[in-house]
This record gives C-alpha cells, sequence and structure tokens, in this order.
C-alpha cells in the first residue's frame, strides 16, 4: 500500500485552475521530486496535501486513510509535516521554541493538566524538550538554541525549519524548494541530510526548482505541466524525455 | 554553580515577598495603598489582556467591557441577590469568560484590524447598555451601596484589608497565567503571533486557540471587575470606557508584549505617570500619548519585552 495516494485532485481559483486531476502515490521509504515550470500548481499541490487548500475534487489517502478536505493541524497531526517555499519560522523566539511549537501536536497535556496537574504537565514539557535537543544535536544546533530564529544565517534557518517540521516525527516530509537561496555547498550539505533522514525511515516529497539538486536525491520524478501530471519517471527517463526538455529543461539552458 | 544561581533566585524572590507583605505596615499613608491597590487592579486586567495581545497577537480594545462585566455582576449579585464575595467573584469571572467566547468566536472568520473594530464596537455597546438599562444596571448613576465584603470570616474594610485581597487576586492571575504560558498552549499562541499559517502547519488548532486565548483573557478582567466593584462599593458606566481599554493596551506596549513580569512595570510606570500628572488634567492624555511615542519610538518591543512587534 503506498503511503500517500491522491486520486483525481482537481482545485480551481475562479476561473484558473490550479491543480487538475492530479492521481500520483508516495511510497513508504522513498524521495519522490516534483518539477515544473513557475505556475504549474506544484506549491498548489503541496497546500492541498497538507490541508492548507481543500480540494475542489478527488480524494487524498493517508496510510489507507481519507484524510480530503481536513483542516492542516490534524493533517500534521496524523503525520504529514511540510516547509513552505519562502522560509516561514518564527523569527521573534528561540530556536528551541521554534521546535518545541513544532512538536506542539505530540506533547500530551491538556488544559486541566495545565492547571491542575502541574507536576505531570511539567514533566510532559520536559519530555519535549529533550526531544528536540536530541534532534538539535543531531543537526548541531544545540548550542544556539536560545538564540533568535532570525538571528541565524539563512542556511540553518532553512535547516532549522526542516527540523521544526520533523519535531511532529512525520513519516511523511513535505518539502517546498528546500534548497532555493543556498549556495552550492550548503545544497550538499543539505542533500546529505535528507538521505540521512530517508535513512532513518522518513519519505520525502521534494518540489524544487534546482535540477542538479533534485536529480541527485530523487529517486522518482513526477513532471508537471499547467496543473496536470506531464510526466513519471526515474531522473534519467526524465532528463532524456524530449518532451520535458522541450516544456523545462529547454528554458534552463537558456537562463 | 547552577544550584547557587537557583538558590540566589529564590532568596530573591523570598525577600521580594517580605517587601510586598510589610510594604502597607511601613508605608501607613491610605493614598499611597490606594494607588498601590490601583496598580493591582491594572496589572490584573493587563496581564490578561497581555495573553491576548502580548502573546496571541489580537489587538482588543474591548477590554475594559469584561471588565465592567465582571463589576456589574458582582455589583447586582451582592446588592440585589445577596450574594457573598466569595460567590459573586466566581460568577464574575465565569461570565467573563463566556462573553470573551462569544467575542472570540468571530476571530475564525474575521482578522486582524476587523476584529479590533468589532472590539471597539462590542466595548460601547456594553457601556451604552450599562447606561441606557436603568432598571438593571443603575443607569448612568450606576451601582452604589456595594457591601463590605467577607471572605471566610475576614472583613475586608481597610485600604490594607484590600491590598491583601488584591494581592492574592494577583498572585493567582500571575500564578496561572505563568502554568499556561510556560505550558505546550502558550508556545501555541505566541506561534499563532508570529505567524498563523505556519502555526496551523504545526498541528495547532488556530481557530480554537485564539477563542481559548480570549476566553481565558476575559475571565481575569472579571476578577479585576469583581474586585474594584467592592473596593470602590459603587459601579458606574464611566469605569469602562474605551479610554480605559486604550490605556491598558499602552500599559501592556510600554511594559513588553508577551512578557509577563514586564506587565507589572508597564503597569507602575503608567499609574506613576497619571497620579503624578493629576494636577494638571487638561495635559494627562498627551502625556500619556507622548509616553507611549517615546516607547515605540526606541523600545519597540516594551520596557522589558521580548517579542517585537510583526514586521
Amino acid at each position: 500500500m503506498a503511503l500517500l495516494e491522491t486520486d483525481r485532485v482537481w482545485k480551481k481559483f475562479g476561473g484558473v485552475t490550479a491543480v487538475q486531476d492530479i492521481a500520483l502515490s508516495i511510497e513508504k521509504g522513498e524521495i519522490l521530486g516534483m518539477i515544473g515550470p513557475n505556475g504549474s500548481g506544484k506549491t498548489s499541490f503541496i497546500n492541498l496535501l497538507s490541508g492548507i487548500y481543500r480540494p475542489d475534487k478527488g480524494n487524498i489517502r493517508f496510510i489507507g486513510e481519507d484524510i480530503t478536505g481536513l483542516p492542516a493541524y490534524l493533517i500534521t497531526k496524523k503525520g504529514i509535516a511540510r516547509t513552505f517555499q519562502n522560509l516561514r519560522v518564527f523569527p521573534n523566539i528561540s530556536v528551541l521554541d521554534n521546535l518545541l511549537i513544532g512538536r506542539h501536536c505530540r506533547v500530551n497535556n491538556s488544559l486541566a493538566n495545565v492547571y491542575l496537574n502541574p507536576f505531570l504537565s511539567r514533566k510532559r514539557e520536559k519530555e519535549a524538550e529533550d526531544y528536540v535537543i536530541e534532534l538539535l544535536d543531531w543537526v548541531h544546533l544545540a548550542d544556539r538554541r536560545k538564540e533568535l530564529a532570525k538571528n541565524l544565517p539563512y542556511g540553518e534557518q532553512r535547516l532549522l525549519e526542516i527540523c521544526r517540521a520533523l519535531a511532529s516525527e512525520p513519516q511523511l516530509l513535505l518539502l517546498d524548494e528546500p534548497c532555493a537561496g543556498m549556495n552550492p555547498v550548503e545544497m550538499d550539505t543539505l542533500a546529505a541530510f535528507l538521505k540521512n533522514l530517508r535513512e532513518r525511515g522518513t519519505t520525502l516529497f521534494i518540489i524544487e526548482h534546482n535540477m542538479r539538486f533534485i536529480m541527485s536525491i530523487a529517486e522518482r520524478i513526477v513532471v508537471l505541466d499547467a496543473g496536470a501530471k506531464f510526466r513519471e519517471g526515474s531522473p534519467v527517463q526524465i532528463q532524456n524525455d524530449k518532451e520535458v526538455q522541450r516544456i523545462y529543461l529547454g528554458e534552463e539552458e537558456e537562463e | 554553580m547552577t544550584l547557587r544561581i537557583k538558590k540566589n533566585r529564590l532568596l530573591l524572590y523570598a525577600g521580594l515577598l517580605a517587601c510586598i507583605i510589610v510594604l502597607p505596615f511601613v508605608v501607613r499613608d491610605p493614598y499611597f495603598i490606594g494607588m498601590v491597590n490601583f496598580i493591582i487592579i491594572y496589572s490584573i486586567l493587563c496581564l490578561g489582556l497581555n495573553l491576548i495581545l502580548g502573546y496571541t497577537g489580537l489587538l482588543s480594545l474591548g477590554h475594559a467591557a469584561f471588565y465592567g462585566i465582571g463589576a456589574y455582576a458582582t455589583a447586582i449579585l451582592m446588592t440585589k441577590h445577596g450574594f457573598s464575595f466569595l460567590p459573586s467573584l466566581i460568577v464574575s469571572g465565569l461570565l467573563a469568560l463566556f462573553f470573551g467566547f462569544l467575542l472570540g468566536l468571530p476571530t475564525r472568520k474575521v482578522r486582524g484590524d476587523y476584529f479590533c473594530l468589532l472590539t471597539i464596537a462590542f466595548g460601547e455597546i456594553f457601556r451604552l447598555v450599562t447606561q441606557a438599562w436603568i432598571s438593571f444596571t443603575g443607569g448612568a448613576m450606576g451601582i452604589v451601596g456595594i457591601p463590605i465584603p467577607e471572605v471566610l470570616g475576614w472583613k475586608i474594610q481597610t485600604e490594607i484589608d484590600f491590598y491583601f485581597l488584591g494581592l492574592s487576586l494577583l498572585g493567582f492571575t500571575y500564578g496561572t497565567l505563568h502554568l499556561l504560558t510556560e505550558s505546550k498552549f502558550g508556545r501555541a499562541f505566541v506561534a499563532i503571533r508570529e505567524d498563523e499559517l505556519a502555526a496551523s502547519v504545526m498541528g495547532i488548532n488556530t481557530p480554537m486557540y485564539k477563542i481559548l486565548t480570549f476566553s481565558i483573557g476575559s475571565l481575569y478582567a472579571g476578577i479585576a471587575g469583581s474586585y474594584l466593584a467592592v473596593y470602590q462599593t459603587t459601579v458606574t458606566p464611566s469605569n469602562f470606557r474605551l479610554e480605559e481599554s486604550c490605556l491598558m493596551i499602552i500599559m501592556v506596549i510600554v511594559g513588553g508584549m508577551g512578557n509577563l513580569a514586564a506587565t507589572f512595570l508597564g503597569v507602575s510606570v503608567m499609574a506613576v505617570a497619571i497620579e503624578f500628572f493629576r494636577p494638571v488634567p487638561e495635559y494627562r492624555l498627551l502625556i500619556i500619548g507622548l509616553i507611549m511615542i517615546l516607547v515605540l519610538l526606541f523600545r519597540p518591543q516594551g520596557l522589558l519585552g521580548a517579542a517585537a512587534f510583526k514586521d
């Protein structure tokens, strides 16, 4: 069974069809890439998967369960986390608090606990803190945990946003252009990090404009054009596809 | 090392507590104690408002209305229905909570500036209703002759008695808010302030949390109102004007949004400024405005605040 399946999903905004009739499946443990020209509906598609948009037609299933139209916070709780194309860390709070907020839905604390059983509540908060500090240790950000997120260099803010998503222990991580604005060195670090993540059992779905990056990391690539699925195949197949080159890669070469 | 710091801190807190307790016996001036009581009332109000405004980032200009709901509830229950103080206090708090919940409901659809307008409208409607519904609220004359409160046999009469009553209510307010803001709930509020869309993707039920923050913040205004009713022994609509709501917002901003302890500083600074310029009432608002502008220019995060405005 696929981890996530979309069945002929549509999304329209007024007269514009952002996503049309996309059927795809993400297998457990894979890295699936998605490419497509600007405005082809990639971000809209991720917004549909993460519950920010509700599809007009079609179904989305996650581990066999229908999650179509659920609000974003429930989808996160079910095990799908995401990052944003235009970096959205919480700027004015510490790195640690950013991650603790990411951990929110896994902290099993009720209002009643907070008021009537503060020691239990404290203990649960401490557990969450231990968890995210371990996560920060792993990405070598632990000693910067007290700094405000906005004071981190850009590359580390990107990393922080991914970690914040990871704090909710997702089974599926959706990344919207994770290396936008990164230099080649940061990109290589990120690629190694994401591969490591996959080794640990997280499934990844990555939208990316940078061909070198996506071709090196994804095992399977879906090409979108004008909101619809245009091709699907291995990186080699996609790279050699004349039609894909015409709509997308050709554009790249001219730049 | 850390143990020593902890020990020092504990000593500091103990010293502070001792000072607070002996204060009214050292400075026996009723005028001074009266002013401290004013600071206590506004601290309770502004702590609640800080949760709404400072933590969650919802601009509410209707906080005085919840203050009024608490005050009128206590006044009516104690004068007309023979309630004693404690049950009135609880009912007042719960009633403010309930109205906070109702006014919080539109946050699901109405955003930012428009929600702020809604809170102004709510505050004005409340004030007009209290003025017009003479049989229930006494109209512009308000309700007079609220009896002396008694808590477990302790008759609260003098300024010093009220000082300790206020202090325990303030302790309750600060303690419960501290528990809340140090938990995942407090962080969720901050996340909503920082970036609501990102917060929802973090698994935070943002509509529910906004209603929650509004309800809880209003609860404390109800408690402060209940205290005001027994302290003043009268309540009139002029206690709960838009001007009061604005003053509370200024106090929160001057102290520091998103920082509970900073609220005390903001309230004290403004209260002292207001007292200081009492002989020249025509310049009072000017001075308040000036302080606010200076703070916003030079310390936009407030005197002790952690969180700056969204940029």
